[in-house]
């Protein structure tokens, strides 16, 4: 009884702290920014992703960069290029969810460009990017 | 005795349940009567599963601070709106926000799961790849009126 009441208190305890902490994730950084868009869009530069990989962000969360997933150019950032994904969506998580683009420089990949605020989230960890070009 | 209670109290639970599922019509059965986007604009689903996990939470859905509709078990509904940028957000216990840009004739797939909470439960918006949400949609009840409106 001892025993079960002790693993029942940890379980609550467990449970009350991890939804304590999915309720005040830290707020995503950003500063403001405005992309210098590529003219004209239907020319625009394309890569893929030749290799997976895994995006570690402060806030916690992580995401996964799919390989073969391809990403058109849309603009530039002094930060580096702005990459939003073809046929599928991503986005970044903190507090709050941001769809979000690629922003690349020197194939790292060294934040993302957040289209629905036109701020600049840093990556406090930058991650090396294995880029092809794409039809 | 104590058996029929049981029943009737099973009964009782499932029904409360399935009352709050969405009912309407079946996506794959109106995509005939879906309106065009008008130049300039774009569209936004909302959609959620059928999951019977926090289907008593059904909060409304607020895209730049309006409501536009309810995130309701196995429903669906969408807007049409001007290209730009947008932040929705369901009033819940913790607001937890989405931004994201809409493009002129661009579609954009918002999908509703509710998750725990401190005190209560609570639904979190994401947004879904178009192909994942167009494989969900057709087995979802539409619940808005933006169809209805357009037919009078």
């Amino acid at each position: 009884m001892t025993s079960f009441s002790f693993g029942a208190r940890r379980l609550w305890l467990a449970t009350g702290f991890s939804l304590a902490l999915s309720a005040c994730a830290p707020m995503i950084a950003t500063t403001p920014a405005t992309v210098e868009l590529m003219q004209p869009a239907a020319t625009a530069k394309r890569v893929q992703l030749l290799a997976p990989a895994q995006v570690k962000l402060d806030t916690g969360y992580s995401r996964d960069l799919a390989a073969k997933s391809t990403w058109s150019q849309v603009g530039r950032l002094p930060q580096g290029d702005v990459y939003r994904p073809v046929g599928t969506i991503l986005t970044i998580e903190g507090r709050h969810v941001h769809e979000a683009y690629l922003v690349v420089r020197n194939k790292t990949l060294v934040g993302f460009y957040l289209p629905g605020e036109q701020n600049y989230s840093p990556l406090t960890t930058a991650v090396p990017l294995n880029l092809g070009e794409s039809e | 005795m104590k058996r029929i209670a049981r029943m009737l109290i099973a009964g009782l639970a499932v029904s409360s349940l399935l009352a709050g599922c969405a009912s309407g019509v079946k996506h794959a059965e109106m995509a005939a009567s879906m309106p065009t986007l008008k130049p300039g604009e774009g569209r936004i689903y909302f959609l959620r599963s059928a999951s019977m996990f926090g289907a008593a939470i059904q909060p409304d859905i607020r895209l730049n601070s309006q409501v536009v509709g309810e995130s309701k078990p196995g429903g669906f509904f969408f807007v049409d709106r001007t290209a730009g940028k947008y932040v929705a957000a369901a009033s819940t216990e913790t607001e937890k926000t989405l931004s994201f840009m809409l493009d002129a004739g661009e579609t954009k797939y918002v999908r509703s799961s509710p998750s725990l909470g401190l005190m209560v439960g609570r639904v979190v918006l994401e947004l879904e790849t178009p192909e994942k949400a167009k494989e969900e949609l057709a087995s979802l009840s539409y619940t808005g009126d933006q169809v209805k409106a357009a037919a009078k």
